[in-house]
Formats: structure tokens, C-alpha cells, sequence
């Protein structure tokens, strides 16, 4: 629980720095990055995960991070909540069943 | 009673409850006006850091634009310097070639082309004291030994000497060795032109009972058939009259400033 509330200022700034600072860059923008757009709510999410595989911070984590990607989107809120947590599932699935 | 039901289901069960009670929210969410206020509240606190942040990342991209830039404004230089080098080039050569043009023009008004055969050539080297010129057509243009050589005013310069492959020499009608017929223009007094070296020039063999003047011209006559009839020579600067000699001399004044010639005319066919 403490680590979920430390995400959630932690997922906060990152989105801010996603959608302030990093949108003057090239590859966070559609299409600089090998064709993709660089997320970093993702990235943390994916790298949460890998690092903490055996508790349930990772889909929080997708949670979080999704939520405040929602709020500073245009899209409605839960888009990108429901996309970040299900990755986050099938990420658990495949460290799961592959990798340990 | 119910709570302890929920907490007996299995846990499949219920992170499905979880994820369709989270969806039936955002549903409702988005369907009324609280996902506004929600987005509202947010932008309201973050406004001042996403200033800030807008910013930086403005400032920082540009200076990566500029170090971006600074590598292709120096690849653009290089370019520009080899483009101006050939324009440059390019420049030099049509301003030789509208210089051959304003000749070749000047040779036209006068009908030059009309009488003779002309071919364009440009002097290479000037020898003074040789009284000869080089000139830049050789025998493979056509060129052979003895040909005119005029100005586009139609003054006559010389006949060419030795024939290279690329180059010829001009004598020019001051040479010591350079003697050719010629009359007083628009009389018929004739006389001999003689070459006396270092660009001098004397009409000889004038009878003493005809009356030469200063500033009176001189051109060439087809006698002898060094030279096509009606060149001009030079004009009479001084009358050498002497009383014990049987012919009068002039000193002339060749028509040509050798020191303004850059472009000669030769004469392949008169």
C-alpha cells in the first residue's frame, strides 16, 4: 500500500513530463520512435514489473499511470486505463509462464 | 452476511467483479459532467508546473535544434563556397565569351565578314623589340604561313610567321623584314611601307612631285599580293621631304595601339 501511494505522486510528475516537456522532442512525439511514440508511463510500467514481478504493484502501477495519462489526454477517462492494465496482466502472464 | 460471500468467491471471480464494477464507473463517469471537473482540478494544480516544464522543454529542444542546425548551416556553407566557385568560374568565362561577342559584332557592323574569311584569335604573347606577336591558332585551325592579320577596325597589323600546331607567330608590319605597297587613301600616290623595328613605321619611295601631308591615310593596294587592297596602314605623322633625294619619306603612325590589342582577326581567304 505504501508503495502504491509513492506511485501515485511518481506517476503524476512522469505524465507531466510526458506531456509538457518531452512533447518537444521528436521521439516522444506519433512516429519518432521506430514508427511508435515513446511513452514513458509505459516503459515505467513494463519496467515496474520486470523488477517486481511477485506483487500486484505492477497492475496498480498500470493503474495509476493510466489515469493520469486519461486526465491529460483527450481521451475519456479509463482509455488508457483499461489498455495499461490489461498489458500489465499479459506482461505478469508471460514473466509467469516464461521467465521464472 | 453478504461481505462474507463476496470474501468467499474465488479470486478469478473476483478481480472479473473488480474490472466490470471499474468499467460500469468510468461509464458513468464519462457519461456525466464529473470527468470535466475531474480534469479541471487536475489541469488547475498542474497549470504552473506544466509551464515551467513546457518551457524547459522548449528551451532545451531548441538548443539541440540549433547544435542540429550549426552541422547542417556549415555542410550548407561548404556547399554554397564550391557552388560560388563555379559560378564564379562560369562568370569569368561568359564574361571572355561577351567580350569575343562585342569583337566579332564590331567586326560585323563593319562588313568585315562580308569581304574576307575571318577566324578569331587572341593574342598570347606581345614582343616588342621583335616587333611579333603570339597568337593562340595554329596550323590546326587552318592557319598557314603569310595570312593577313587585321583589327576589327580593319587596320592591319601583320602576316603571320612561323605556324605551330596550336599557335602561330604574327610579324607585324613594323618588323625590319616587313616591306609592303600601299597608297594614300582616296589619291592614287603610291608608295612602300617599311618596318624599322621597335612598332616604326615609313612610307618610302614617294615621288618627290606628289604632295603628302600630315594626316593623310594610308592603306595597303593589292600589289605585290601580300595583302588585300583598301587595310588601313596608319595615317602620315611627319614628312621627311628632302631635296637630294629622289623620293619623299613620311613617318607613320600605325593605326593599331599595340598595347590595346587582345583580339586579332587573320585573313584565311582574300
Amino acid at each position: 500500500m505504501k508503495k502504491i501511494l509513492i506511485l501515485i505522486p511518481f506517476f503524476y510528475i512522469l505524465t507531466l513530463f510526458q506531456t509538457s516537456f518531452f512533447t518537444h522532442f521528436n521521439i516522444f512525439l506519433e512516429g519518432g520512435f521506430l514508427g511508435w511514440a515513446l511513452n514513458l508511463i509505459l516503459i515505467a510500467v513494463i519496467l515496474i514489473m520486470v523488477f517486481d514481478p511477485h506483487t500486484k504493484i505492477g497492475v496498480g502501477a498500470a493503474f495509476i499511470g493510466g489515469f493520469f495519462l486519461d486526465i491529460f489526454s483527450e481521451n475519456f477517462i479509463g482509455f488508457h486505463i483499461l489498455i495499461l492494465v490489461i498489458f500489465a496482466f499479459f506482461i505478469k502472464f508471460i514473466l509467469r509462464k516464461y521467465v521464472r | 452476511m453478504r461481505y462474507n460471500k463476496i470474501m468467499k468467491l474465488s479470486p478469478r471471480v473476483k478481480i472479473g467483479l473488480i474490472i466490470v464494477l471499474l468499467i460500469a464507473f468510468f461509464i458513468v463517469l464519462n457519461l456525466t459532467s464529473f470527468s470535466k471537473e475531474v480534469k479541471n482540478f487536475f489541469y488547475l494544480i498542474s497549470s504552473p508546473i506544466q509551464k515551467t516544464l513546457w518551457r524547459a522543454g522548449d528551451n532545451l529542444s531548441d538548443f539541440f535544434e540549433v547544435i542540429s542546425e550549426i552541422e547542417k548551416l556549415k555542410k550548407g556553407n561548404e556547399e554554397l563556397l564550391l557552388k560560388n566557385q563555379a559560378l564564379l568560374a562560369e562568370n569569368t568565362r561568359l564574361k571572355e565569351l561577351k567580350k569575343e561577342n562585342e569583337v566579332l559584332r564590331e567586326a560585323l557592323e563593319i562588313g568585315l565578314e562580308k569581304e574576307f574569311k575571318l577566324l578569331l584569335s587572341e593574342i598570347r604573347g606581345k614582343d616588342i623589340s621583335q616587333d611579333t606577336l603570339l597568337i593562340n591558332k595554329g596550323s590546326k585551325d587552318g592557319i598557314s604561313k603569310g595570312f593577313p592579320v587585321i583589327t576589327q577596325q580593319k587596320a592591319l597589323i601583320g602576316k603571320i610567321g612561323e605556324v605551330y600546331e596550336n599557335f602561330s607567330k604574327v610579324i607585324l608590319i613594323s618588323n625590319k623584314e616587313s616591306s609592303f605597297d600601299v597608297k594614300i587613301s582616296d589619291s592614287d600616290i603610291q608608295g612602300v611601307i617599311k618596318g624599322k623595328g621597335n612598332l616604326k613605321l615609313f612610307l618610302d619611295l614617294v615621288p618627290q612631285e606628289k604632295e603628302i601631308k600630315e594626316g593623310n591615310l594610308v592603306v595597303t593596294t593589292v600589289l605585290g599580293g601580300i595583302f588585300p587592297k583598301g587595310l588601313l596602314v596608319g595615317e602620315i605623322e611627319e614628312v621627311l621631304k628632302s631635296d637630294i633625294q629622289p623620293w619623299q619619306e613620311a613617318k607613320i603612325k600605325p593605326a593599331f595601339d599595340i598595347k590595346e590589342l587582345e583580339t586579332l582577326f587573320i585573313l584565311i581567304n582574300f
